[in-house]
């Protein structure tokens, strides 16, 4: 019962964490190619900035992953 | 995939993250290839065997799950040094990187007058845009931006070759074991605040844990930069495992569908899959590579402003 509580809890923390992470990077996506078709010239620097940003959501989902997975193996 | 693994108990998350870890020995995909050394540090005492056969047949340690245990009460060794899979994959890294880095710099010595050509220009066109992009610009202090080039550029090269090594059929990804990338981690733990202390001193860098908050707010403002201090590294560490992680258990996972299913019905389904999986990993290989050493950068660059 509570092994399954666990798993429970590991798919449902997966789906919302994804949740976040996905709208963060579309949001990130759409303004950075805004940007980058208002200014073309730019483009490199908008790049940069938007990977940088993109890792720093991704490190978040990831921790909140680690968290799902340690749910996920959860024996006894 | 094989017998010689890990297996537990009937999971196969569990089993998948085992398959994926570290091994005794020197794996080629599921093979075994040969014994490596086990060296044990064991209650003040040093214990080094020739392999795995030998240290069961010195009778203090046995192999439990694919790790010594102590023969007499069944728990881990204090630490366990050995040689293993992944520490034999980080030497083929170095020794793949060492061959190539000294190949182009041994053109460049005979004909430097020459343009670079073949696998010398990929490299010099990797070592420039780190330079021009990534280092210089993100490091405000051209002296310290300079000085610590070859670091990110060790930095980078390491982490691709690992990653790359990973995604040929049968190697073993380095990368995608905590232990490696904490210690990645941990270089630039160290590079990104000793850096810091280096440039500015070490009472700006005092001033920097208030946040450029005023002194009152200290109490709560303190904690929070010594804790993004830590999770700054810790965040870098977690990403490039889980990246690396990721990707090979989506391949096992498409590839499992068919043995999960048994039909061959599935199989054009996971093949189609799994090689588009493969490419992606291919080029998240290089992103995590260059992402691991720009945000090493901008962490630097940030750690060591002048004014807040």
């Amino acid at each position: 019962m509570e092994l399954g509580l666990a798993w429970l809890a590991a798919g449902i923390g997966v789906g919302i964490s994804v949740l976040g992470a996905g709208t963060g990077i579309g949001r990130l996506g759409a303004a950075a190619l805004e940007a980058a078709s208002r200014q073309p010239e730019t483009a490199a620097e908008t790049r940069t900035l938007m990977l940088i940003a993109a890792a720093l959501i991704e490190g978040i989902a990831l921790i909140a992953c680690i968290v799902c997975i340690l749910l996920a193996v959860k024996t006894a | 995939m094989s017998a010689a693994h890990t297996r537990s108990d009937g999971n196969v998350f569990t089993h998948l993250l085992g398959e994926l870890g570290d091994h005794h020995g020197f794996y080629v995909g599921p093979y075994k290839v040969a014994e490596l050394p086990i060296i044990l540090w064991d209650n003040g005492q040093l214990h080094i065997y020739p392999s795995s056969a030998a240290m069961e047949a010195g009778r203090l340690y046995r192999m439990e799950q694919g790790h010594p245990v102590r023969v007499t009460d069944g728990q881990k060794p204090t630490l366990d040094l050995s040689i293993t899979n992944l520490v034999v994959y980080q030497w083929i890294g170095i020794a793949l990187l060492g061959l190539f880095l000294w190949r182009s710099l041994r053109r460049y010595r005979q004909n430097p007058l020459e343009p670079p050509r073949g696998l010398q220009n990929a490299i010099e066109a990797i070592v420039v845009f780190l330079r021009d992009e990534v280092v210089r610009p993100n490091i405000g202090s051209t002296g310290l931006a300079n000085g610590l080039l070859p670091y990110f550029l060790t930095l980078f090269f390491f982490i691709l070759i690992l990653n790359l090594l990973g995604l040929i059929p049968g190697g073993h990804t380095a990368t995608g074991s905590l232990a490696v990338t904490g210690a990645l981690a941990l270089t630039a733990f160290v590079v990104i605040n000793g850096g810091a202390i280096a440039t500015i001193g070490f009472k700006k860098w005092l001033q920097h844990l208030l946040g450029g908050g005023p002194l009152w707010l200290s109490p709560i403002l303190v904690p929070i930069e010594i804790i993004g201090m830590f999770a700054k590294a810790f965040a870098l560490c977690v990403r490039l495992f889980a990246n690396m992680t990721a990707g090979h258990i989506a391949l096992l996972s498409l590839v499992g569908l068919i043995f999960f299913f048994e039909t061959v019905l599935i199989a054009p389904i996971s093949v189609a899959f799994s090689v588009f999986v493969y490419c992606l990993e291919t080029l998240v290989a290089f992103l995590q590579a260059y992402i691991f050493t720009i945000l090493t950068a901008v962490f630097l660059g940030l750690a060591s402003e002048e004014t807040h």
